[in-house]
């Protein structure tokens, strides 16, 4: 299991669920069968699957016993997995300045083996330079203390480690070229994001696409999005729209593979990934 | 506009790079591919176990060609999406200076080789291996790659999309031509024929590769399996490493996952 080391509670609770729903479905039992074990109802099933709601280790037990697990080490292997699903991830600590919806991004994304990114007006977050954070937390809050805006800016460079760890998630990015034109904190500010943008293509895990101006109207005009895939083949994509007061996943096969769909069409329409380096500076020197 | 965008990746059309994709459990698929998957599936429920042995294959094909043989170039032609165990990875991880060309004509292949397969001694071009000079004349295969040292030409699962119409034996001996003494021909192949086994009968196999057969005609390659003799004229002027053109299973086999023989036949071929 040490592939998921990294893994935050919500997708390892989406792991163990999506084993438990094997393990079930393997036995042909309906999720009342299962229910009725555990005293409880169907939907809570439902959610345990979904790895939407922690584990009891009680339940955890019945249920594994229902399900015919008999060998101890594979029993405990689950129950210790259950026990890490609910312990909290790192940004905890960080809890009280981020929406909910970001935590659980942030989550999701610690676990991903594949991050494909598009976007239209910003540089990605992952991708995102201290200045030019700073520079966007202070648009969005105003109103915020030197000391908060700090806090969210360490917090989102903390979210940047994952693509320097070891095993690191490749990140597969488009971004439109507005976003390259757009000088968020002014010229200099700009000029260190866009550097920095060079340096993360010589990264081998981080994928740069640059969707020119030229390319007109597109299917992904004025949404950007993210697709989540995961190691384990039982978890499903995930795709998450970040709004303006909210944020949208989406892991129901046929609405993932229309943005699936989309980013294919945007990646193909981007220049390709060789020749990034050269547009970015071409940006550079018309800064 | 719309037509614009939608010209180069159709995900309503079937596409056997998808379709190979979903068989080997990937998610780059669109419910037109997995729908054909699956009657491919239905009718032939090995369909799975197969073009997971033709991994296997590849993997024990390039092992081979790196290791012993000392090939440090490679050209993968058709070579579908990027999914695990690809060329480079298994090449490089023996000799890390190897070099491997990517070479497909899908857009959707082309652009997720590019972005996931690509590095300092990996490039992926777009280009149709039924003109074999737009791939061996490509600008980025001529930087890459040394005519004048040994090739390894890999054609994995994917002659069997060339009909006879199309000259797949004059497309062969064109890249042979290209080739310098002492580089390698390896391919697989889709077959109707296999030796006996015990859960299928010869005629039941050929039964399965003609309805198979028809249910490509859906998606936008057509599908022509061929015999182990049809098979081996592919490697005129190559001597054939042991032990010959055999079904894949039997192939240099490491015992790993063994398996029943059947579906594709595979071999490697010496031009001297």
């Amino acid at each position: 299991m040490t592939e998921f080391d990294w893994g935050g509670p919500t997708v390892r609770r989406m792991l163990v669920g999506a084993q438990l729903r094997r393990l079930r479905t393997e036995l042909g039992l309906t999720r009342a069968d299962a229910a009725e074990a555990i005293r409880a109802s169907e939907w809570k099933i439902h959610r345990l699957e979904n790895g939407q709601v922690g584990f009891k280790r009680r339940d955890l037990v019945d249920l594994l016993r229902l399900y015919e697990v008999t060998d101890p080490d594979e029993v405990e292997e689950l129950l210790a997995m259950a026990a890490e699903a609910n312990s909290p991830g790192w940004w905890q600590r960080y809890g009280d300045l981020l929406p909910s919806w970001f935590r659980a991004y942030v989550d999701l994304e610690a676990a991903a083996a594949l991050i494909r990114t598009y976007e239209g007006q910003l540089i990605p977050g992952l991708l995102q330079t201290d200045d030019y954070m700073r520079a966007l937390v202070h648009g969005a809050h105003l109103d915020d203390s030197g000391e908060e805006v700090g806090r969210r800016v360490r917090l989102r460079m903390a979210r940047q480690m994952l693509l320097t760890r070891e095993q690191p998630p490749r990140l597969w990015a488009v971004v439109d070229e507005a976003a390259l034109r757009r000088p968020v904190g002014g010229r200099e500010v700009m000029r260190g994001q866009l550097e920095r943008l060079v340096e993360a293509t010589k990264l081998p895990n981080v994928t740069l696409q640059i969707l020119p101006f030229d390319a007109g109207a597109h299917p992904a005009l004025g949404s950007s999005f993210s697709i989540l895939r995961f190691p384990d083949q039982e978890l499903p994509d995930v795709v998450y729209l970040e709004h303006l007061t909210n944020a949208v996943y989406l892991d129901k096969r046929l609405e993932v593979e229309r943005y699936l769909e989309v980013m294919e069409l945007l990646c193909d329409e981007s220049d390709p990934p060789a020749r990034t380096e050269e547009f970015i500076n071409k940006v550079l020197s018309e800064l | 506009m719309a037509d614009d965008w939608t010209a180069r990746i159709n995900t309503g059309v079937p596409n056997p790079a998808r379709i190979y994709d979903y068989l080997l459990g990937g998610k780059d698929n669109f419910p037109a591919d997995r729908d054909v998957a699956d009657q491919v599936l239905d009718i032939a429920p090995v369909a799975r176990d197969v073009v997971e042995d033709n991994r296997a294959f590849l993997r024990r094909v390039v092992d081979h060609l790196t290791r012993e043989a000392g090939v440090r170039q490679f050209i993968d032609l058709g070579s579908g999406l990027p999914t695990q165990g690809n060329v480079h990875e298994i090449a490089q991880a023996i000799a890390p200076e190897a070099r491997v060309v990517y070479v497909d004509n899908d857009a959707m292949v082309v652009t997720h080789s590019r972005a996931l397969l690509a590095g300092d001694n990996t490039v992926a071009i777009e280009a149709d291996l039924r003109k074999p000079d737009s791939v061996v004349g490509h600008p980025e295969v001529r930087e890459l790659i040394d005519f004048e040292q040994p090739i390894a030409l890999l054609l994995m699962a994917i002659l069997h999309f060339i009909p006879d119409q199309e000259n797949p034996l004059g497309i062969v001996a064109r890249f042979r031509d290209c080739l310098p003494a002492g580089s390698y021909l390896a391919m697989s192949h889709g077959t109707r024929d296999i030796p006996a086994r015990p859960d299928m009968s010869p005629e039941a196999m050929t039964e399965m590769g003609a309805r198979v057969e028809k249910l490509y005609q859906l998606t936008t390659a057509t599908l022509t399996t061929r015999s182990r003799a049809q098979v081996e004229r592919f490697f005129d002027g190559f001597e054939l490493l042991e032990p010959g053109v055999v079904e894949i299973q039997r192939w240099r086999p490491d015992d790993r996952h063994p398996r029943l023989p059947g579906g594709f036949f595979g071999g490697v071929g010496r031009k001297p």
